[in-house]
Parts: structure tokens; sequence; C-alpha cells
């Protein structure tokens, strides 16, 4: 049993809560590693045996966001991070800095593992088989998950790609957030939720900053967004 | 002009007039009863008197003599005897002493030019010679002098003009001195009372060293302590709201351990339910301190795209309810957009919550605000809960939902754009009203 459970690391300084979500998540085949402050949590990152995080931002001394700043820079781990109700700027600031998706805390341990099973299922290894598609500049390799345009390839996390790669399967037409939230985070799209748009947003800034002016992304308020592609060019 | 600015001003002007008034009222009676008495001197009895009180008593009959004047008179009068001096001893006026410098003393020593001996060279003033020899000059000024007559003749009316110009100068200057700093006061007290408590009275009236500027130093001290105490205020409520959080996170999570152990009970489900309230309203104490301690430097912020923004959301909350969106595009405003968006979203959500199936929202520019205006159909408030409304914790009597915090926190985000926020009952239900100073953009 133990043997083939996932180790999840989580980064809080509420030891107890740790504690508690270990054996919460222990039947689910989920090992629950814990530490306490963002720099122990870095060293603990580094060694790589972790295939998911779960980051407190409201950390003492080096804080959440601050961490996945640095966790970014040589990690792509799919990354929940655990916010104040309300306080939407570091949830923005989270979701900008990488974080896959994101839980207000107080959480329902419930939602936490729909949201746990929802990120490593999608994460690589989970994905369907080595495919290739070409949407304007951009040329997918699912298996790899990864997107060059030209000789770049963009570095996106998990979540961009799979953004990224569900508009460029309905490339030309609208997709609803609820549908992208369902592909790229797993779970359906909630009211006052600004996880997809900031992650759209994200992608946004990485196309541009790899010189990608074809396909572009347009929102559509209300109804979602669309990968346009322009055939003439 | 405020009324204390031109009380003071009158008075002290008032005052002034007055006694310009009576100080020309007195010289005036001064100089009639002068002129009376100069009028019954004629300067050539005058010289007899004198000449016929040196001849038969000396020196000592001249001065008695003197003596004797009336004393507006006797200030016109002077003899001066071959010293220089004035028999009174008085000073001799300025143009006098010129006069007789000029004219040098007589000098009876001096041996009488050729010609007949009872020839005498003219001299400006008359001289009276006693018995003994001694040649005394006696001189009577004009009964004014010129710059007596300039001022009583030819500008008595310019006078009195810049005599009240002058007055009437002097006493606005003062009134304002001691209104202006007031006015300063009052500015500040209403800033307070509107809730800016980073304003102080000026440095320049806090370094004064009367009891104006020692009021000042006083009423900043007041307002720093004010501060400090609402800011400890707001920062404890934060602290006890993310105190909360922790053992409410752990709540959670053995509500769901001990669910697993011994499946769904109904017992479980309320302590689910009673749990996720608090969890709401500890986010709100969290959002309306954060209100409170302030949000940094205002921006630019578009409210069309924000009111459309929470029009999906609660629409998303909310499915059942038909929730209409009319706006003008292109509304702007400077502030913070965290904090319209809650104010907007706890209205709407709000209306939604109440208001039977339909609800309309709806955004528009007048001269100087934008206003948004969310009215529901679900038969409005008592007329007397309206105006308790927007107070923290108040519940309107019969009505349950709602944790009583959600249009305190957006009066309070209203409030903070120096904006309104009104509620009214309109035919079918409550009509809410905010309105936002719009920006100069």
């Amino acid at each position: 049993m133990t043997e083939t459970a996932v180790p999840i690391l989580m980064i809080d300084d509420d030891e107890a809560l740790a504690e508690m979500l270990r054996e919460y998540l222990a039947p689910e085949r989920l090992a629950l590693d814990s530490v306490t402050s963002g720099e122990v949590g870095i060293h603990s990152l580094k060694s790589g045996d972790h295939r998911l995080l779960i980051l407190d931002i409201m950390l003492p001394g080096t804080s959440g966001l601050d961490v996945l700043k640095q966790l970014r820079s040589f990690s792509d781990i799919p990354t929940i991070m655990l916010t104040a109700k309300g306080d939407d700027v570091d949830r923005i600031l989270g979701l900008e800095l990488g974080a896959d998706d994101y839980l207000s805390k107080p959480f329902n341990p419930r939602e936490l593992l729909a949201r746990i099973k929802a990120l490593l299922r999608r994460s690589p290894g989970g994905g369907t088989a080595g495919k290739r598609l070409q949407v304007g500049e951009l040329a997918f390799d699912v298996s790899a998950q990864r997107v060059t345009a030209g000789d770049a390839v963009l570095r996106l996390t998990g979540t961009e790609f799979a953004l990224l790669q569900c508009l460029a399967r309905s490339a030309g037409s609208i997709v609803s957030k609820d549908e992208l939230s369902q592909t790229a985070l797993g779970r359906r799209h909630m009211p006052y939720d600004r996880s997809i748009d900031t992650h759209v947003s994200n992608v946004r800034g990485k196309l541009a900053d790899a010189g990608v002016t074809n396909p572009q992304i347009q929102s559509r308020r209300g109804l979602g967004y669309a990968l346009l592609v322009d055939d003439s060019a | 002009m405020n009324s204390l600015l031109l009380r003071i001003f009158l008075s002290f002007w008032l005052i002034i007039v007055l006694i310009i008034l009576s100080a020309a009222t007195a010289g005036f009676l001064y100089a009639e009863r002068a002129r009376a008495s100069l009028q019954s001197f004629e300067v050539s009895d005058a010289m007899l008197e004198a000449s016929e009180s040196l001849q038969t008593r000396g020196r000592d009959g001249l001065i008695d003599w003197l003596n004797s004047l009336p004393s507006v008179t006797a200030s016109l009068v002077f003899v001066i005897d071959e010293r220089g001096r004035d028999l009174l001893d008085r000073r001799l006026p300025p143009p006098v002493e010129l006069a007789m410098r000029r004219s040098g003393q007589p000098d009876m020593r001096r041996p009488p030019p050729r010609g007949p001996g009872n020839l005498r060279p003219a001299r400006p003033f008359a001289e009276l010679v006693s018995p003994d020899g001694e040649v005394f000059t006696l001189i009577v000024l004009p009964p004014q002098s010129a710059v007596g007559r300039w001022v009583t003749e030819r500008s008595r009316l310019s006078f009195v003009v810049i005599a009240l110009l002058a007055s009437g100068g002097v006493s606005y200057l003062l009134a304002r001195a001691i209104s202006g700093p007031i006015r300063r006061f009052r500015e500040s007290t209403v800033a307070i009372a509107g809730g800016d408590l980073d304003t102080r009275i000026d440095e320049r009236i806090e370094q004064r060293r009367d009891e104006i500027g020692g009021l000042a130093q006083d009423f900043n001290r007041m307002v720093r302590k004010l501060q400090l105490a609402w800011r400890r205020q707001a920062e404890l409520t934060s602290n006890v709201s993310h105190e909360l959080r922790s053992p409410l996170a752990r709540l959670k999570i053995a509500l769901e351990l001990a669910r697993r152990q011994t499946g769904d009970l109904p017992e479980l489900d309320r302590i689910d339910v009673e749990t996720e309230k608090l969890d709401v309203l500890v986010g709100q104490l969290l959002t309306l301190s954060r209100l409170d301690t302030g949000q940094g430097e205002p921006e630019v912020v578009n409210l069309s795209e924000l009111v459309a923004g929470v029009h999906d959301d609660v629409r998303f909350e909310f499915p059942d309810q038909d929730i209409e969106l009319t706006q003008e595009d292109g509304v702007f405003v400077d502030g913070f957009a965290t904090a319209l968006r809650s104010a907007v979203e706890n209205v709407l959500r709000n209306a939604a919550i109440h208001g039977r199936k339909s609800v309309r929202l709806h955004l528009t520019v007048d001269s100087s605000s934008a206003v948004i205006v969310v009215s529901d159909h679900g038969g409005g408030v008592p007329e007397d809960s309206l105006k308790q409304l927007f107070d923290a914790f108040y519940r309107v009597p019969g009505q349950s939902p709602g944790s009583g915090l959600g249009l305190a926190i957006a009066a309070r985000a209203v409030a903070m754009h120096g904006g309104t926020i009104t509620a009214r009952n309109d035919d079918t239900g409550l009509m809410v009203e905010i309105r936002i100073p719009i920006s100069a953009v």
C-alpha cells in the first residue's frame, strides 16, 4: 500500500493541521510529508521526490509567494496554494507566479482531495498518447507536454499547457470557462473564481514574450476564450 | 466670507472708527476753544501789554505777563532774551530757532550805524528794550501751522477716506488672522469625521507660538492618538480573523475524519453548516478590517468591466435568478478595484438572495458620479430599517439569511471612495444606489 502511495509535500506552519490531513489523505494512497518553513520546503523540493505541493501562502518568515518564485526557477511541480479568504491579491499573485490552483483556508478536505486528484491525473503520464498538433506558429508535443514556436520552447506549467492545448483543440471556436476549468484544473468553474482568467493571462504573456502573434487568445466576456488562427498568414 | 470673520472684522472696524471719531471731535472742540481765545488776542495789544510790563517792572514784569496769558495763546508767544533763551525756559519751536539764528542776536553794544541816532535796522521780529537797556525779542507764532491748515481745509474728505481704508485693512487682517485657523480646524474636523485620519493641521499654524498654535498641536496630537487606536483596532480584527482561521481549518478536517468513521449523521451536517457560516463571517470580518486599514495608492478602475464581471459571477452563483444588467461602457473612477468589487458584489448578492427571481443592475454616469443602482422584487424592507441597513450585524426583522456584514462592507468600501450608498423602497422592492465620484480621466 505505502509503496504505491503518491508523495505530496505540504508547507504549512500549522503542524496539527498537517497531521490531521495526513491521516485524512492516507487511505487515498497519498503520502503527505509536511514541513513548517519555506526554506526547508525548498530544500526538500530540490530532491524532486514529490509529485505535488500544497503551499500555505501565509507562512511566517519566507512567505509562500517567495517560495513559489524560487520554486518555479527549478521545478514545474503541480502546486495548490492555500490563501486567506477574501485575499484576492495574494491569490492572483500566486496564480501569476505559477501556482496551478488555490483553495482558501479554511478548506473542505474533500475539496482539497478532489483538486489533488485532478492535478495528478493531468500531470505527465496521465495524458493521451503522443499526438502532435500544429496551430498557427505553435507546435504541440502532447506526450512530452511541450509547446514550441519555431525553435523556441515555451516554458509553461502543467496547467498552462493543458489550458493552451484545450484551446488549440477547439481552435477558432469559443471554449467556456467551465470546460477550460474541467480540462486544466479538473474541476468545475466556480463563481468569483479568477483562476482561469489569470492562467489565460499568464499564457498570453508567455506567447507575447516568445514573439508569437498567431494564434491569439481572444476573450469573450461571459462566454469564455477562443484561440484564433490567422490562416492567411 | 464666513460669519466669524465678518463679525470680528466689523467689530474691530467699528471700534477703530469710533475712536477716530471721538478723537476728531475732541480735537475739534479744543481747536474751537483755541480759536475763540485767539480771536480775542490781538498781536498789537499783546505787544503793548508786554512793552508796558517791561517798562514798569522790568524782566520780572515780562515773565509775569507771559504767565498771565491764557494757555492757548501762551503757547504761541515767546519772549527771547539776549542770550537767545525764552524767558519761561521753554524749548523754542524749530522754525523760531531757525529764524533767530538767521537774524543773529540783537546787540545793543554794537555802535549805531552812521546816520540819525534813532534809526535801527529792520529786524524780522519786534524787539522790546527794558529801562536798563536789555533787548528782548517778542515772537508771536501764527495761530495754525501750515500742516494743520492743509489737513483741515483741503483734504478733510480724503483724510477720512484714508483713515477708513487703513483701519478697515487692519481690522480685516486681524479678523482673518483669527478666523483663518478656525476655518482650517473646521475643515480638519469634517475630514476626520468623514474617516480621513491622515488629516493634520498645517505645520504653519502648528508652529505659531500663541494659543492657536497650542490648539493646533493639541489637535494634531489627538488625531494621532485616534489614528493609532483606530489602526490597532483594525489590526486586532485582522489578527483575530487570521487566528480564527487555523482552528476552523482543523475543525473542518476533524469533521471529515469523523464522517469517515461514523458515516453521515445529521449532527455532523449541522456542524458542517455552522462551521461554514463561521468561515464566511471570519472572511467578511477580514475584508472589513482590510478596508479600514487602507489599500495603498488608488488607481484608475474600469467600473464598466468590474460591474460586468460581478454580474457574471453573481449570475453564476444564483442560476435561478433573473439578473439583468444595463450599463454604459467606459465608466472610469479613481479607486481600489478590490474594494469596489466587494461593494457591488455584496449589494448584488443581497438583492439576489432577497430578490424573488428578478434583479436589475444598472450602471450610468451623471455630471459628477458613476451611479450603480441595484433594484429587486423582494418587497423591500420596513421604512425604519432603511437607515440601519448598512450597519454591521444589523438584520431586518423577519429576514434571516446573510451574516449582516455584506452591506456594511459595501458601505465602508463606498465611503473610502468618497461616495454615498443609499437604500429606499420602490414599488417592487428594495433599491440600493451607489454613487462614486467620477475621475477626471
